[in-house]
C-alpha cells in the first residue's frame, strides 16, 4: 500500500461546495442528491398516505360524504400516481444514489450533473402533478388513465392535461437516471469488483435500470399520442373516429407491468443486503438470486396483458398471458426460498431493519399467492377490478416494496447520518405497521370476493361490505400512526441518535468500510476487491473462507480516477465504536479534505437545476391552453426553452471537475 | 439490542387470525362464492383449486419462515454459524416443485378459458347491453324490448349478452352468475351463461367494474331471475307501447298469446319508437280530465309481469340517502294529463323515448316506456317512488354527481355550472314536476 503524494489540483480556489439552500441546489454529490431524493420521496409518501387516509375515511361506512365524488376520484388517482411515481420509485432512486457508487467502490456516479438534473426534474414534475389538487384540477382518470375516458371528449378539463404532462416530466427524470446508473455500474466498478461480486442491491438496481430504459419509452409514446390527441386534435384514441381503446391499454401495461418490478426489485435488493448481515451468513445461492432477478425482469415484459383478461382478447391470448404470468412465479418463489435459507442455520439478530426484511418475506408471499390466483383468467374475471386486486397489489407494493425500503432506511440511515435510528421507536413503527397494513389489506380480499368494485367513491348499505371496510379503515389509521412514529424517529435520531461508527451491523460490503457519513470522495483510495464479501475479508476472514478469492496482487490496476492508486480495502474501526458510548461523527473527527488528498471533486453547479426548470416550464406551457389568450403559452414555451438551451449550453461547455495535474 | 417480545407477536398473530376467521364467516349477499350458473361454477371450480393450493403454499412458506426465525435466532455464546453459500440440489428442488404445482393449475385454466369463451348456442336469449355514462341500456332484440338498468332473465335458459358501449369503457358484472366482461368502444364482447333452473325467483345486483368517470360508483343495475312463463309475460308487456289519455284510444290489444319463437330474426331494437302512432298503442289509463286531486287509477288490461317489490332482498333495494339541500313542496299533487303535456313541451323529449308518445323519441337517456315497472331509478341508485322521481327531475345532478341530465327545477342551482335555473331556460316548477311524475308513473 503505497502512499502517494497528493496530486495538485488545478484551480484549487474554485469552490466545490456551497452552503445552505444554494449548496443543495448546486450539489452534484451523489450522497447529497440521494438524501434529497430520500426526503422528497418521504414527503410525497406522507402526501400519498394522507390521500389514502381520506380514501379510507370516505369508505369507512356506506353512503359517506366525507369528500365529494369529484374529489374522491382525484384523490384515488393521485394516491396511485403519488405512491408509484413520487414516493416508491424515488425512494428506490434515493438508494440507487446513496448506495451504488459506495457498493461498487466508486467516487460518484458516471454523470454527476445528469444525476442532479434527474432529481430536479423529478421534484419539479412532482410539484406540477401534485399542486393542482388544491384547485380541484388534479388528475381524475385513474393512475392507469384508460382512454377514451382520458380523451378530450370525456375529460375536457385541465385535470388530465396535468397528468399527461406530469408523467412525461417524471419519465424524463427516470430515463436520465436509468442511463446514468447503467453507465456507472458498467464502467465504474473498483478493480476486482466483477459482475458476480456486486452486492445484490446493486445487481437488482442494475436490472431495474434496464427495465426503466426499456419500459419508459413505451409509456412516453403512449402519452405523446394522448398529448397530441388532447392538444393538437389527432385521433389515436378518439373512439368516435374509429380508434381502438385497447391500443392505450396494451401500451400502458407493456410499461405498467415492468413498472411493478421497477418498484419491487430494489426492495428485494435491500432485503438481500439486510438478511445476510443479521443472519451472519452469506446470501444463499447468490448466482441463482442474480439469475432469478434477471429472469423476473425479462419475463416482466411478457405478461402485461394479464391486466386485460376482461377486455375480451380471445382464448389464445388469454392462455398465453396466463401461462407467462404463472411462469414468473417460479423465479419469484426461488427468491423467497433462497432468503429463507439465508436465515436457515444462521445466528439471526433481530433489529428493526431485519424485522422489516423478514416482514417483506411474509407479506410479499401473500401478494405472490394472490397474484397466482388471478393469473388464471377465468378466476381473474371474478376478481379483476374488485377490492381483491387492491388487496393483492398492496401486499406486493406495501408488503413488498415499502417493507423492503423501510428495512433499507433502518439499515442504511447510520451510514448516511452517522447515527442509528432509535430501535424502540422503530419497533413501534414495525409492529403498528405490520398490524395496520394487514388489518387494512387482508379484509379487502373479502370485500372484493363479496363483490365490491374498485374505484367507487361510495357504496350502498346492506351489501355485506361494511365490516371489512371498517376494519380496513381502522388498519389504515394504524398505518398512519406508525408512519408518524417513523417520521418522528427520523427527525429525532438525525440529531440525537446513537453514534454509529463505520460498521454498526457487521456487514460484508464496501460501503461499510468508510466513515459514516462518508467523506465527499467516498474512498480515500479506490479499494481492490478480491471476493464477493470484501469487508468480511478484512474483518472476519473466516466468514468468507470458502468463497472464491482473487489472490492479492492480481489487481495491480491503474485506477484512473484520482491518479494512480494501488489500494486494498481500508477499514479502520474507530477507537470507541461502541454505540452506547458514542464514537465521534466522521464530520466532527475531521477527515482529510478532497483537496488535501488530491482527489478531484465535481464542481457544484446550478446548471442542471436551471436546465430542469427550463424543461419543466417549457412542458407546462401546454397547461395554459385553456386560457382565452395564448400569450402565456408562448411565453412559457419560449421562455422555458431559452432557459433550457442556455443552461444546457453552459453545462456542456463547462468542465465537470478540476483537472488533475500529474506530478 | 431490544427483542420483539414473543407475547406481542402472539397478540398480533391472534388478532390477524381473528380477523381472517371473522371475515371468512360472512358470505355477503353479493358473494362470488355461490355461483348460480354453469359459467360461475366453471370459475368456482378453478377458484377452489387456486384457493386450496394457495392456502397450502401460504401455510408452508409462512410456517417455514416463522420456524426459521425462531429456531435460528441468535443466542448468547453461540459459535459463528456455518457458512453455506448455496445448494444446487435444493435450489433445483424449489424451482421444479413450484413449476409442477403451476402446471397443475395451468391445465384446467386453459381448458376453462376455451370452454367459457366458446360461442354461445344460437338459441340463447339475446340481450344487447349498452353502457352509458352512468347507466345501462338493455335491449332484447328477439322481443323488441328496450329497457334500462333492470334485466330480467328466465331461469334455465342460456342468455348471451352482447356488450357494447356508447362512450367510455365499462365492465358488466353479476357476481353470482360468473365473471365480468368489459364494454370496449368499437368492439362487441360477449358473455353467456345459464341461470340455474333450480334458482327460483330471485333478485341480484350488477355493477360497473371499469372506472368510467365521476359517477362510476353509481352505475349499478338489477337482475331478476324469473320463471320462463313470467319472463315471457314481462317481455311481451315491455315490448308494448304505453300511452295516456291524449292519444285517441284504440282497441286494446292484449299481449300476443303466442310468444315470439326463440331464435326468430331479431327485431330491430328501435322499431316503433320513431314511427308513431305505434300499431300496438294501448290505453293504459283513462285520465279523468281536470281532477288533479288523486293520480288517476290506471285501468290496466294486462300489467304483464313485474318482479314483486316485496320479494326484493335488502341488498338489492336502494338505500341511498337523499343528498342534503333538496326539498320538494309537500302539498303538491300531480296531474298526469297535464304532466304529459308539460313533458311533451319540455327538454325531456330531447333525450328520452316513450314508445307510444310520438313526441318523445330521444336516444340519449334511458328509455322511459315502462319506467313505472322498474324498481329503481338513476341506475340503481334510488328507489322508484314519487319522492325520488320528483327530486330527480328537479335536480338530477345533485342526486347523482355528473349526470348529463340537466337540472330542471326552477331556482335550483346546477352543481356543475353553479348557475341558477330559471323558467326562461326551461326550468320547471314543483307543480309541473309533480305533473310529469304523475304521467311517468302511469307508464307501467
Amino acid at each position: 500500500m503505497a502512499t502517494l503524494a497528493a496530486p495538485a489540483i488545478a484551480a484549487a480556489t474554485t469552490p466545490t461546495e456551497y452552503s445552505g439552500v444554494w449548496g443543495w441546489i448546486t450539489t452534484t454529490d451523489h450522497k447529497r442528491i440521494g438524501r434529497l431524493y430520500l426526503f422528497t420521496a418521504l414527503f410525497f409518501m406522507l402526501w400519498g398516505g394522507a390521500e389514502a387516509e381520506i380514501i379510507r375515511t370516505q369508505l369507512r361506512a356506506p353512503n359517506m360524504h366525507f369528500v365529494s365524488a369529484a374529489t374522491y376520484n382525484e384523490i384515488f388517482t393521485m394516491h396511485g400516481t403519488t405512491m408509484i411515481f413520487l414516493a416508491v420509485m424515488p425512494l428506490s432512486a434515493a438508494f440507487f444514489n446513496l448506495l451504488i457508487p459506495l457498493q461498487i467502490g466508486a467516487r460518484d456516479v458516471a454523470f454527476p450533473r445528469l444525476n442532479a438534473f434527474s432529481y430536479w426534474v423529478y421534484v419539479l414534475g412532482g410539484i406540477v402533478i401534485s399542486l393542482p389538487i388544491f384547485f380541484h384540477a388534479a388528475p381524475n382518470g385513474g393512475w392507469f388513465g384508460y382512454t377514451p375516458l382520458t380523451t378530450n371528449a370525456y375529460s375536457p378539463g385541465i385535470n388530465i392535461d396535468v397528468w399527461v404532462i406530469g408523467l412525461q416530466i417524471l419519465g424524463i427524470s427516470s430515463l436520465a437516471a436509468g442511463f446514468n446508473f447503467i453507465t456507472t455500474i458498467i464502467n465504474m466498478r473498483a478493480p476486482g469488483m466483477n459482475l458476480m461480486r456486486m452486492p445484490m442491491f446493486t445487481w437488482m438496481s442494475f436490472v431495474v435500470q434496464f427495465l426503466i430504459i426499456l419500459a419508459f419509452p413505451v409509456i412516453t409514446v403512449a402519452l405523446i399520442f394522448l398529448v397530441f390527441d388532447r392538444f393538437f386534435g389527432t385521433n389515436f384514441y378518439t373512439t368516435a373516429a374509429g380508434a381502438d381503446p385497447l391500443l392505450w391499454q396494451h401500451l400502458f401495461w407493456i410499461f405498467g407491468h415492468p413498472e411493478v418490478y421497477i418498484l419491487v426489485l430494489p426492495a428485494f435488493g435491500l432485503v438481500s443486503e439486510v438478511l445476510p448481515t443479521f443472519a451472519r451468513k452469506p446470501l444463499f445461492g447468490y448466482p441463482v438470486m442474480v439469475y432469478s432477478g434477471i429472469l423476473i425482469g425479462v419475463l416482466g415484459f411478457g405478461v402485461w396483458a394479464h391486466h386485460m383478461f376482461a377486455v375480451g382478447m380471445g382464448p389464445i391470448a388469454d392462455s398465453f398471458f396466463s401461462l407467462t404470468t404463472m411462469l414468473i412465479a417460479v423465479p419469484t418463489g426461488v427468491k423467497i426460498f433462497n432468503w429463507i435459507f439465508t436465515l436457515w442455520g444462521g445466528a439471526i439478530r433481530f433489529t428493526v431493519a431485519n424485522c422489516f426484511a423478514i416482514g417483506l418475506l411474509a407479506m410479499f408471499t401473500i401478494g405472490g399467492i394472490s397474484g397466482v390466483m388471478h393469473s388464471s383468467p377465468p378466476a381473474d374475471l371474478q376478481q379483476t377490478d374488485t377490492y381483491f386486486v387492491v388487496a393483492h397489489f398492496h401486499y406486493v407494493l406495501f408488503g413488498g416494496s415499502l417493507m423492503g425500503l423501510f428495512a433499507g432506511i433502518y439499515y442504511y440511515f447510520p451510514k448516511f447520518t452517522g447515527r442509528l435510528l432509535d430501535e424502540r421507536l422503530g419497533y413501534w413503527h414495525f409492529w403498528l405497521n405490520l398490524l395496520g397494513s394487514n388489518l387494512t389489506f387482508f379484509p379487502m380480499h373479502f370485500s372484493g370476493l363479496n363483490g365490491m368494485p374498485r374505484r367507487i367513491y361510495t357504496y350502498d348499505a346492506d351489501q355485506g361490505w361494511d365490516t371489512y371496510n371498517l376494519l380496513s379503515t381502522i388498519g389504515a389509521y394504524l398505518v398512519g400512526v406508525a408512519t408518524l412514529i417513523f417520521i418522528y424517529n427520523i427527525l429525532r435520531s438525525a440529531r440525537h441518535g446513537q453514534r454509529a461508527g463505520n460498521d454498526p451491523w457487521g456487514a460484508p460490503s464496501l460501503e461499510w468500510s468508510i466513515a459514516s457519513p462518508p467523506p465527499i470522495y467516498n474512498f480515500e483510495r479506490i479499494p481492490t476487491v478480491t471476493s464477493r464479501y470484501p469487508l468480511w475479508d478484512v474483518k472476519d476472514p473466516q466468514l468468507t473462507a470458502d468463497v472464491p478469492h482473487t489472490e492479492q496482487g492480481d489487481f495491480r490496476l491503474r485506477v484512473v480516477v484520482g491518479g494512480e492508486h494501488e489500494g486494498t480495502v481500508q477499514f479502520h474501526p474507530e477507537p470507541d465504536v461502541d454505540p452506547r458510548h458514542g464514537a465521534p461523527l466522521a464530520s466532527e473527527r475531521g477527515t482529510a479534505t478532497a483537496a488535501e488528498l488530491g482527489i478531484p471533486i465535481p464542481y457544484s453547479t446550478a446548471k442542471p437545476f436551471f436546465a430542469a426548470l427550463g424543461l419543466v416550464i417549457m412542458l407546462c406551457s401546454l397547461l395554459t391552453s385553456h386560457l382565452d389568450t395564448h400569450v402565456p403559452m408562448y411565453g412559457l414555451l419560449f421562455g422555458g426553452a431559452a432557459v433550457l438551451v442556455a443552461s444546457l449550453y453552459a453545462w456542456f461547455t463547462s468542465p465537470l471537475e478540476p483537472e488533475v495535474a500529474h506530478a | 439490542m431490544p427483542h420483539p417480545s414473543r407475547a406481542r407477536r402472539r397478540v398480533t398473530l391472534a388478532a390477524l387470525v381473528a380477523v381472517c376467521v371473522l371475515a371468512a364467516c360472512q358470505n355477503g349477499p353479493n358473494t362470488t362464492f355461490e355461483p348460480h350458473s354453469e359459467f360461475g361454477r366453471a370459475i368456482d371450480g378453478l377458484w377452489k383449486l387456486l384457493l386450496h393450493v394457495g392456502t397450502v403454499v401460504f401455510i408452508f412458506v409462512e410456517t417455514l419462515l416463522v420456524y426459521t426465525i425462531i429456531r435460528f435466532r441468535r443466542r448468547e455464546g453461540q459459535p459463528e454459524p456455518k457458512h453455506v453459500h448455496g445448494n444446487t440440489r435444493l435450489e433445483i428442488l424449489w424451482t421444479v416443485t413450484p413449476a409442477i404445482v403451476l402446471a397443475c393449475i395451468a391445465v384446467p385454466t386453459v381448458r376453462t378459458i376455451f370452454r367459457t369463451q366458446a360461442r354461445a348456442t344460437p338459441d340463447a336469449l339475446q340481450v344487447e347491453v349498452y353502457g352509458h355514462q352512468w347507466w345501462w341500456e338493455f335491449r332484447y332484440p328477439q322481443y323488441g324490448v328496450v329497457t334500462a338498468n333492470e334485466v330480467y332473465l328466465p331461469i334455465g335458459r342460456k342468455v348471451n349478452f352482447a356488450l357494447r358501449t356508447q362512450d367510455v369503457l365499462h365492465s358488466f358484472w353479476i357476481p353470482q352468475m360468473g365473471g365480468k366482461r368489459d364494454l370496449i368502444a368499437n368492439h362487441t364482447n360477449y358473455l353467456w351463461f345459464t341461470p340455474d333452473s333450480s334458482l327460483g325467483v330471485l333478485d341480484w345486483n350488477g355493477t360497473c367494474n371499469e372506472y368510467c368517470g365521476l359517477s362510476h360508483a353509481n352505475m349499478k343495475f338489477r337482475v331478476f331471475t324469473v320463471l320462463p312463463a313470467d319472463f315471457e309475460r314481462w317481455a311481451h308487456h315491455q315490448a308494448l307501447a304505453t300511452t295516456v289519455g291524449a292519444v285517441p284510444p284504440t282497441t286494446p290489444v292484449a299481449a300476443p298469446a303466442t310468444a315470439t319463437p326463440a331464435g326468430a330474426p331479431a327485431a330491430p331494437a328501435r322499431v316503433g319508437i320513431r314511427s308513431a302512432p305505434d300499431p300496438l298503442v294501448r290505453t293504459v289509463a283513462q285520465v279523468s280530465g281536470g281532477a288533479p286531486a288523486v293520480a288517476p287509477a290506471s285501468t290496466v288490461v294486462d300489467s304483464g309481469y313485474v318482479f314483486p317489490a316485496d320479494r326484493m332482498r335488502s341488498n338489492v333495494v336502494a338505500h341511498t340517502p337523499i343528498p342534503d339541500g333538496l326539498a320538494f313542496s309537500p302539498l303538491v299533487t300531480g296531474d298526469a294529463e297535464r304532466g304529459m303535456q308539460t313533458y311533451n313541451k319540455s327538454a325531456c323529449i330531447g333525450c328520452h323515448a316513450i314508445k307510444g308518445n310520438p313526441y318523445s323519441a330521444g336516444i340519449v337517456g334511458p328509455n322511459l316506456t315502462h319506467l313505472a315497472s322498474r324498481h329503481t331509478i338513476a341506475a340503481g341508485l334510488y328507489p322508484n317512488d314519487t319522492d325520488h322521481l320528483r327530486l330527480w327531475i328537479k335536480n338530477a345532478r345533485a342526486m347523482k354527481p355528473g349526470v348529463i341530465m340537466p337540472v330542471l327545477g326552477v331556482n335550483e342551482i346546477d352543481p356543475l355550472t353553479h348557475a341558477r335555473v330559471t323558467a326562461a331556460v326551461g326550468g320547471l316548477t314543483d307543480q309541473q314536476i309533480a305533473d310529469i311524475v304523475a304521467y311517468l308513473q302511469l307508464l307501467r
